[in-house]
């Protein structure tokens, strides 16, 4: 059945499309490094997912072109000619394809896997864990010391700040010095919320009754937006606060400072790493 | 099932005995009763409610009703009829279930139910297009808003409930129900009265899930994450009895789809000759089968915690709320392949056909979908990542969700080895088809960029994640729903869809599709979050644009509809019996359908897609072996004679 | 072609029909639900200089409104801010607010909420009842987390007010009157809301009216 005409147009087609897969590939890879991908480069972590988007990026770029190539090669060279009807040939499979197609995605999928693990071990990028007992594990991702804690409540419809290294003052605004390994501590007072830093290159969930931790390595100073990426109800949108930023050590220490006097006003309960306020349960 | 109909054959029909209730059961009975018990559950709810926010009351009176609606349209009849021992006979039960009013009432011919489902499915469409619509209207401006915060949640909610509801049921409903008893050969289902009652189910689902606005709606999405469900007011008690309605048609249907597949196939339908469409539905229904019954569980957890004050998901009183994400995405992540395991099988069925060349690579193609089916067990994590449980088993969660683009990638290779040197008829499903191949690649690819942990830190929970599962569902699901009306529409309702209005219909739709959802990747790279009711100022340009196109999609489906009702009621000619010259069986098939799908239950004597083979004989012999008179068979080949 | 007419205008009539009850529909949902907003309210000019004024009530049941009922109400027990909750001010304008507030108090979840942010001098003005029923009047900036029936706050102005819930002991039918004033900037739409979970009846106090637009929710518009 596969007589050789048939091989050779197989082969036709196929120096076709390879040919255009590589240039339309080397001219898609370029286009698509010219794409500016967030978060930037404001802390380690969001110089990392960066760094990654772009790879991934690439990476989709010949998949991409290869499969919209061939959708349209097909549609245009193996259409029917005439009015009547006619079969294709009876090919039903290619054993060694198949393995090679196989091999070929899941050789993909290990580089992926390993890039990812790879990340997550060496950078604790979004490394976050909830406990909800330790205060916290202090250490864990700080190669320089002690790292600054500050704790994220989400509360409907706004996210507060303790310090507990400086008193547990509380604010509206997150404030960061730079250079310094930043240990969050992120709970919730009522729903799940998210706290998501998105030039930090930080997100996780809030949840009442667990401490969610995750790290991140400020290295340049200038502002940020915090908003709420998880569903908590009216006003999840507005929860939202272009306020934050990345200070000079200095003016974090004022900033602190200050806040730490005006903190004398505020009724607050002793940090911790959970809050349990009442009425704990509904109807009580 | 009484003997009589066994060796009949055909379609089991109502039985007249079955109707001895003493009031007459159909939809008008169904309705009154279902007000009926809608009141009793209200007062026996209210009665009881151990707290003041009267959920019990609207829980109550929502089970009564849909049990009261199923009492009515005549489902306890048949029970009834065996408890006390009525006399069950085979006659058929007259012509009062001829003609349009057979549609409207309960019937036990899957045929009949096919086209229900199709009809239901494209009316809760439109509800969540209308919803969506109403959505993108409110986004047309970041601020002063043009719906109400609180409002506009509750329409997103209902959306994303409407929209799960259709694509868990779309594709299994109407054409599984259809077209797997003539795929495999025989006359009817394993469970004729399951069948029914998988479609029955829907109507209630859908009716009280548009009710939710009278209770003040609810703000949870399709999520429900607690606490904010714990929070929300009766509206939510719509998401609960709804999608436990959808979650028990899900469990019936994929029991009774597997026990038919398994159990009726005709004389020499193997398993290697199973259409592929079968063996998607297949592969859905055994996670329906067993996905499904984890949803309703939660969900009477979550139930329970709204009523009788047990603390299943409230961490302040020893229950958590990972304790619901982790249910909820052990059924979801599942379910999210119900949607798309069927419209693979539709894609990769009809590409052979306009194709005119074999499936390539069927074998492979199997092989993939059950790897898709056993995987999707494996991921429901990955919803998680940023949530703060279970570190150590990220890396697990983040390669198993990377491993499914291996079996993702076998059902490209087998749509591409299928098209090599075919002979490709540029029809209207073909287009939906090669739409849907396009539109699953870039939902596909943005998967990748959610499952790795670090980039998921940054799209997690953004507009990005709403574009990929929308790319999937939309531009995945839905085109393979639309390619399958064009193709079997013909075979259903005995009228072609008109063919031009269906090619402008595909450009248009592809066309605005694109458009529409390719921007929101980029709405979600420059941190716009999913679920919100305003917006940073300098990305409304983009969702305007977004709105814009989006009404012309939502424009593009009302084509559609014309389309079908225009083609379905206004035209008056017979379609022929086979217009697309496919080999399959259901094309051998007089068109309209006779109510009796065989006279003698075929015999498979080749596989559905042996195009290039001029010495190919027929799918079936459709005389029958010689003793034929009995349901299905054990899908062996016949003796060699 | 004899059968065919009767049977179009019947088929037609039946989607003409099927149209026009899904657009009555579609209407209804959308003039009672979907697009329905509380009115607005402008806000009064003071004798000082740019300033307005807005005069508020909270009640614990809107059906115990004393100086702005509102009978037609769909929820006539739930917790509310009165007359409406979507406020018209100037930009770069001195607002004050005063508000009579005749709800008990329910606590707050976060204590940090008691002291008022965002307000010109730091402190504002209240005429409260003590624990015996006497009544009192001074300026505050903190007042104890669990005493707070309600709290004004618009977060992206920084304005945060805690509203001390009413004494037990107070004269039936009186209320505590708290005044306060805040400066505006900018032209924009901000949205205010209380941080007091007064929503009762559901779980953390945050359901009903707290999840409700037009109750303790509301807008300032700046113009």
């Amino acid at each position: 059945m596969s007589s050789s005409p048939l091989r050779r147009t197989d082969r036709t087609h196929a120096v076709r499309l390879l040919v255009a897969w590589a240039v339309l590939t080397v001219i898609g890879i370029f286009i698509a490094m010219q794409v500016h991908l967030p978060p930037g480069d404001q802390s380690h972590q969001a110089g990392d997912e960066t760094w990654l988007l772009q790879f991934m990026t690439i990476l989709s770029v010949p998949v991409f072109v290869g499969v919209v190539l061939f959708i349209v090669y097909s549609v245009i060279a193996f259409r029917q000619k005439g009015p009547v009807l006619e079969d294709g040939p009876p090919s039903r499979g290619n054993f060694r394809i198949q393995v090679a197609w196989v091999a070929v995605t899941a050789v993909v999928v290990l580089i992926l896997a390993i890039i990812g693990i790879d990340e997550l071990s060496t950078t604790s990028s979004g490394t976050n864990f909830a406990s909800s007992s330790q205060p916290a594990l202090a250490a864990v991702g700080s190669s320089a010391g002690h790292p600054l804690r500050v704790q994220v409540i989400g509360q409907q419809w706004w996210f507060t700040y303790r310090y507990p290294d400086f008193g547990g003052v509380e604010t509206t605004h997150l404030m960061l010095p730079v250079d310094a390994n930043v240990e969050f501590h992120i709970t919730s007072t009522d729903v799940l919320h998210s706290f998501w830093a998105y030039q930090l290159g930080i997100k996780a969930d809030a949840n009442p009754g667990a401490d969610n931790i995750t790290y991140v390595t400020t290295l340049h100073t200038g502002s940020f937006t915090v908003r709420c990426a998880e569903l908590c109800g009216l006003w999840h949108g507005h929860m939202a606060d272009t306020n934050g930023a990345v200070l000079t050590q200095d003016a974090f220490a004022a900033w602190i400072a200050q806040v730490q006097k005006d903190g004398a006003d505020f009724n607050l309960p002793p940090y911790a790493p959970i809050y349990f306020p009442s009425p704990a349960v509904k109807g009580s | 099932m009484a003997t009589a109909d066994i060796v009949d054959g055909g379609p089991p029909i109502i039985q007249a005995s079955e109707r001895r209730l003493g009031l007459p059961t159909n939809i008008l009975t169904g309705i009154v009763l279902a007000a009926v018990g809608y009141w009793a559950g209200v007062q026996v709810g209210n009665g009881f409610a151990l707290n003041d926010a009267l959920n019990t009351g609207v829980l109550l009176g929502y089970t009564f009703a849909s049990i009261m609606f199923l009492v009515g349209i005549g489902f306890a009849n048949y029970p009834l009829a065996r408890l006390f021992g009525w006399r069950v006979t085979s006659q058929p039960s007259g012509d009062d279930h001829a003609g349009p009013w057979r549609y409207l009432n309960l019937s036990l011919d899957h045929k009949v139910i096919g086209v229900q489902y199709l009809v239901a499915m494209l009316i809760a469409m439109l509800f969540g297009g209308i919803g969506a619509m109403l959505i993108r209207t409110s986004l047309l401006v970041p601020d002063p808003p043009i719906v109400a915060p609180d409002k506009y949640l509750t329409l997103v909610s209902m959306h994303s409930v409407m929209m799960v509801f259709v694509a868990s049921a779309a594709i299994v409903g109407p054409f599984g129900n259809f077209f797997v008893p003539y795929m495999i050969g025989t006359n009817r289902m394993a469970f004729p009265r399951l069948e029914a009652l998988s479609f029955w189910l829907v109507p209630p689902a859908i009716v009280i899930l548009l009710a939710a606005p009278i209770f003040g709606g609810f703000q949870t999405g399709w999520t429900g994450y607690t606490p904010l469900a714990e929070q929300a007011d009766q509206g939510f008690d719509s998401y609960i009895v709804g999608f436990t309605l959808i979650g028990l048609a899900l469990i019936v249907s994929g029991v009774n789809m597997l026990t038919t597949i398994i159990t009726l196939r005709a004389p020499g339908m193997t398993w290697t000759r199973l259409p592929i469409f079968v063996w998607g539905v297949f592969s859905a229904s055994i996670l329906g089968t067993f996905a499904a019954p984890i949803l309703a569980a939660a969900l009477a957890m979550q139930a329970m915690d709204r009523t009788i004050d047990t603390t299943f998901f409230i961490s302040s009183a020893g229950g958590s709320p990972y304790l619901w994400e982790n249910l909820f995405w052990f059924f979801g992540h599942p379910e999210v392949y119900i949607f798309i395991l069927p419209a693979f099988g539709i894609v990769l069925e009809l590409l052979p056909h306009f194709a005119r060349k074999p499936l390539w690579g069927y074998r492979t193609a199997v092989v993939g979908l059950l790897g898709v089916t056993l995987l999707s067990w494996f991921v429901w994590q990955h919803h998680l990542f940023l949530s703060g449980i279970a570190p150590a088993l990220r890396p697990f969660f983040m390669f198993s969700t990377e491993m499914i683009s291996i079996p993702t990638g076998i059902v490209f290779l087998v749509a591409f080895g299928t098209l090599w040197q075919a002979r490709i008829s540029m029809t209207v499903p073909m287009l939906f088809c090669l739409g849907f191949l396009f539109n699953f690649l870039v939902g596909g690819l943005s998967g990748v960029f959610l499952s790795d942990v670090p980039s998921d830190v940054t799209l997690h929970g953004s507009y990005f994640s709403m574009a990929h599962f929308h790319y999937t569902i939309v531009g995945g699901e839905i085109f393979a729903i639309v390619a399958a009306t064009y193709y079997w529409f013909p075979k259903m309702t005995g009228r072609m869809l008109n063919q031009t209005l269906g090619k402008i219909h595909f450009w248009w739709m592809m066309i605005a599709f694109n458009l529409a959802f390719m921007p929101l990747f980029a709405a979600g790279l420059l941190d716009m979050p999913r679920r919100v009711s305003t917006y940073a100022v300098n990305l409304q340009t983009l969702n305007v644009w977004v709105s814009i196109w989006a009404f012309i999609l939502f424009a593009s489906m009302l084509f559609f509809a014309f389309n079908i009702i225009w083609s379905w009621f206004f035209t008056f000619k017979v379609a022929p019996a086979n217009p697309w010259q496919a080999r399959s069986i259901e094309w051998l098939m007089p068109t309209p359908l006779p109510r009796r799908n065989f006279e003698k239950i075929p015999v498979f004597t080749s596989g559905p897609y042996d195009y290039g083979n001029p010495s190919a004989k027929p799918v079936a012999d459709l005389g029958g072996p010689p003793d034929s008179g009995r349901m299905g068979g054990l899908g062996v080949e016949p003796a060699p004679s | 072609m004899t059968q065919r007419n009767p049977r179009v205008a019947g088929r037609l009539a039946v989607v003409v029909l099927a149209v026009a009850a899904l657009l009555a529909l579609l209407t209804a949902f959308s003039v009672t639900f979907v697009f329905h907003f509380p009115p607005q309210l402008t806000a009064q000019p003071t004798s000082v200089g740019n300033g307005v004024s807005i005069h508020l009530e909270t009640v614990a049941a809107i059906s115990d409104a004393i100086a702005f009922p509102r009978p037609e109400d769909p929820h006539p027990d739930w917790v509310s801010y009165l007359p409406t909750t979507i406020f018209k001010v100037p930009a770069n304008s001195v607002v004050t607010i005063s508000i009579d507030q005749e709800d008990g108090a329910s606590g707050l979840r976060n204590p940090y909420w008691g002291t008022a942010q965002g307000i010109i001098g730091g402190k504002f003005h209240m005429s409260y009842f003590d624990d015996a029923g006497a009544p009192q009047v001074g300026d505050f900036s903190t007042i104890d987390g669990s005493t707070l029936g309600h709290s004004f706050a618009i977060p992206d102005l920084g304005v945060f007010v805690p509203l001390q819930g009413i004494s037990d002991a107070a004269p039936a039918g009186s209320h505590n009157e708290i005044t306060f004033s805040f400066k505006t900037g900018a032209a924009g739409i901000f949205r205010w809301q209380c941080f007091v979970p007064c929503g009762a009846g559901s779980i953390y106090g945050n359901g009903n009216a707290m999840s409700t637009f037009g109750y303790m929710h509301g807008l300032l518009i700046v113009q």
